[in-house]
């Protein structure tokens, strides 16, 4: 290894990086850009969902409910409906999101502590509002409880532990507020960090498609020489994003950092490695930028997203593409990011995704030179 | 010291799928000479001279370089030769300064030696003062003498150039030719303080000039050549050996009043037996007739173009250009 190779070609393609404002730009800002769509698009908090209510109860008590249920600015009631084929109506034009169906006898079961006889439809084509809808009119149907009918029956010695009509105990930790950003922010963070390992797999087909490669390859420069020069300017530009996405995300989206941001950057560092590996492997077997570029969403971009567990539980995986997820660097930083984050914890709990995720970049490094080997040959 | 040719390929072969690239040729190069290997597109050239420089793995025979075995000493072969590729492969968005510096430090150049020689390239392509011009602005010519500049940065004892002058106007071919000369004949200087007994010697023989070219003009420039055809060497050696010992005949050149028409008559008569012409050869409108003591049968020639109303004007025994010998030889 001779790293005046290394530096000759890392400082071309800081030249060809800096070169063109385009690239420059994309390098710089895109997972900055992303981070900030995706946490908008993917986490806004849901308000004024339209609800219908057919009240057959029709009692004060029920009234009261009905005014409970509506009184903040999650749930709007659209209209009080007084047959079943209106909600139905209702739904099908998407005038509202969820129903709410008072039985008769509401008043009565409920004032003897018999049970809350309620039903709630929601548009299924719709999950989100309508489980957002049950949610809520659940919450609130506890703290009706609590203010209308406890305060009938505590002077008779009945505690809300006895209450049957709702028992929710939710313990939530470390995201008190259950802020979905808190938690997916950081995942998100690992995600977008990964974007330059798109720019890595287009650099070197760029210089197959341009006939570049060919020049290169008869100079003295060995090939881990130039592949490794070509992913340390990234590995540098991927981490001004480290330092610019974690500040965005405490000072925009206001989540709280409970780690050791020494060990964040330098984890950060590892995983860059990791990745760009990845993306230069996908530049070793594709001829042209095109075809670059599709591979590198089929394997580093799409897993990123689907399989690094950020949206969905590895655990709820089938155990083929568990296993495949552990070959990406992502799912390590995924569980570094969150970990460093939210718990806040260190070394001592991290150390085993270190060491995956510097092994997996070593790897991917040296099929990238094995194969670029016998690809030429 | 053993003499060793600067180049020397034996049986050297290349197959892909079914198709042979390269066919058992065999040839040697000596130092400071310009070495033209001429062809049509496809003929096997490129793939030639890449197994020449190591970047693609022969099938069948060896090749080595300045002694070297190719297979084996790549990296010891690669620091003593340079290379321009068929395609333009400097890096367009970058500029005059920066590919310079580029391939100076990927050959291991220090800093102040590197400075000196950029300035002569510099110099030599004539790019003085547009060091920070983008590489796509520059004009097709002095991209060729930038590329070679750059290829020459590090003082290569052999240069490998695939089709340097492909595409690129006739004065500018002309230019770059004159620098080829100028590097074979006039050896460069070799810097005081890394005068060593090699470079020397180096210094003597001067640098030897692999080029590939399908401009006949061009491979008359070389001092020995061989013409490649579907991957087999069909000739090959000096200008004059080839002319003189590939040529079945002499050439007479005719300039009659109607050239198309008079290929027409000579080709019938030569279909009937009456006349034993070895080529008739339309050039632009003139004719080249080639048959071993053509003068026997200038007589006849006029006779026959009389007789189908074509006056046969001027009509001369010239030298055989090397585009008469390459067709003769791709007919035979």
């Amino acid at each position: 290894m001779n790293f005046r190779h290394v530096w000759a070609v890392m400082r071309k393609e800081f030249h060809h990086i800096i070169r063109d404002r385009a690239t420059l730009f994309l390098v710089l800002f895109t997972p900055t850009l992303l981070l900030l769509l995706m946490a908008y698009a993917l986490t806004v908090d849901i308000k004024h969902v339209p609800i219908a209510v057919l009240d057959y109860d029709a009692t004060q008590t029920s009234r009261a409910f009905v005014q409970q249920i509506t009184a903040g600015q999650d749930l709007d009631l659209y209209a009080m409906v007084y047959s079943i084929d209106e909600i139905d109506a209702l739904l099908v034009n998407g005038e509202i999101k969820a129903a709410l169906v008072i039985a008769p006898g509401f008043d009565r079961d409920l004032l003897s502590l018999r049970g809350m006889p309620l039903q709630v439809i929601i548009d299924g084509t719709e999950p989100n509002s309508g489980n957002f809808a049950v949610e809520h009119i659940s919450a609130r149907a506890e703290t009706f409880v609590d203010s209308a009918v406890l305060s009938q029956w505590q002077p008779a010695g009945v505690s809300s532990d006895s209450l049957s009509v709702l028992d929710v105990r939710v313990q939530t930790w470390f995201n008190p507020d259950l802020k979905p950003r808190n938690d997916l922010v950081p995942g998100l963070i690992s995600m977008v960090l990964g974007l330059p390992a798109l720019s890595v797999a287009l650099t070197l087909a760029h210089e197959r498609e341009h006939g570049t490669l060919e020049q290169l390859l008869a100079t003295p420069i060995k090939r881990a020489e130039l592949l490794l020069g070509k992913i340390f300017p990234y590995v540098v530009v991927g981490l001004l994003n480290v330092i610019l996405i974690p500040w965005l995300a405490i000072m925009w989206f206001k989540i709280s950092f409970n780690g050791n941001f020494a060990l964040f950057f330098g984890l950060s560092a590892i995983f860059m490695f990791g990745v760009l590996s990845m993306g230069i492997v996908v530049g070793v077997f594709m001829r042209t930028q095109a075809a670059a570029l599709a591979l590198s969403f089929l394997v580093i971009f799409f897993p990123g997203f689907f399989l690094t567990g950020i949206f969905f539980p590895l655990a709820s995986m089938p155990e083929e593409m568990r296993m495949e997820a552990m070959f990406l660097p992502g799912t390590h930083y995924a569980i570094v990011t969150r970990g460093i984050f939210l718990p806040g914890v260190g070394m001592e709990v991290l150390w085993p995704y270190a060491v995956m995720m510097a092994v997996l970049g070593l790897v991917y490094i040296a099929l990238a030179a094995l194969f670029f080997k016998k690809k030429l040959g | 010291m053993d003499y060793q040719p600067a180049i020397l390929a034996k049986d050297l072969t290349k197959r892909f799928g079914d198709f042979t690239a390269v066919d058992h040729i065999n040839f040697n190069v000596q130092h400071g000479e310009i070495f033209g290997f001429l062809g049509p597109n496809g003929s096997g050239k490129t793939t030639t001279i890449r197994m020449l420089l190591g970047l693609m793995k022969p099938g069948e025979g060896s090749v080595e370089v300045l002694g070297l075995k190719v297979e084996k000493d790549t990296s010891k072969i690669r620091p003593r030769v340079g290379y321009m590729s068929q395609r333009f492969s400097l890096y367009n968005d970058l500029t005059v300064l920066q590919n310079l510096n580029f391939y100076g430090q990927a050959y291991g150049l220090e800093n102040s030696l590197l400075q000196k020689r950029i300035a002569e390239a510099l110099h030599m392509a004539g790019l003085e003062r547009h060091e920070n011009t983008q590489t796509r602005d520059l004009s097709g010519g002095w991209r060729q003498r930038l590329a070679l500049g750059a290829a020459i940065l590090h003082r290569p004892e052999v240069l490998f150039l695939d089709e340097p002058t492909a595409g690129v106007d006739p004065l500018s071919r002309r230019a770059f030719w004159d620098l080829l000369y100028k590097l074979v004949s006039t050896p460069l200087q070799p810097e005081t303080n890394q005068a060593s007994l090699e470079s020397e010697m180096r210094e003597q023989r001067g640098v030897t000039v692999f080029i590939t070219t399908h401009y006949m003009d061009e491979a008359e420039h070389s001092h020995r050549l061989a013409f490649i055809q579907h991957g087999k060497i069909i000739a090959s050696g000096s200008p004059i050996e080839i002319k003189t010992q590939k040529m079945p005949g002499d050439v007479l050149e005719i300039s009659p009043s109607d050239a198309a028409g008079a290929v027409k008559v000579l080709r019938s008569a030569q279909n009937d037996g009456k006349l034993p012409l070895n080529e008739i050869v339309l050039y632009g409108s003139l004719v080249h007739v080639i048959a071993p003591d053509i003068l026997r049968h200038e007589q006849a020639i006029t006779v026959i173009l009389q007789n189908s109303g074509i006056q046969p004007g001027v009509m001369t025994v010239i030298e055989p250009s090397l585009e008469d010998v390459f067709i003769a030889c791709m007919k035979s």
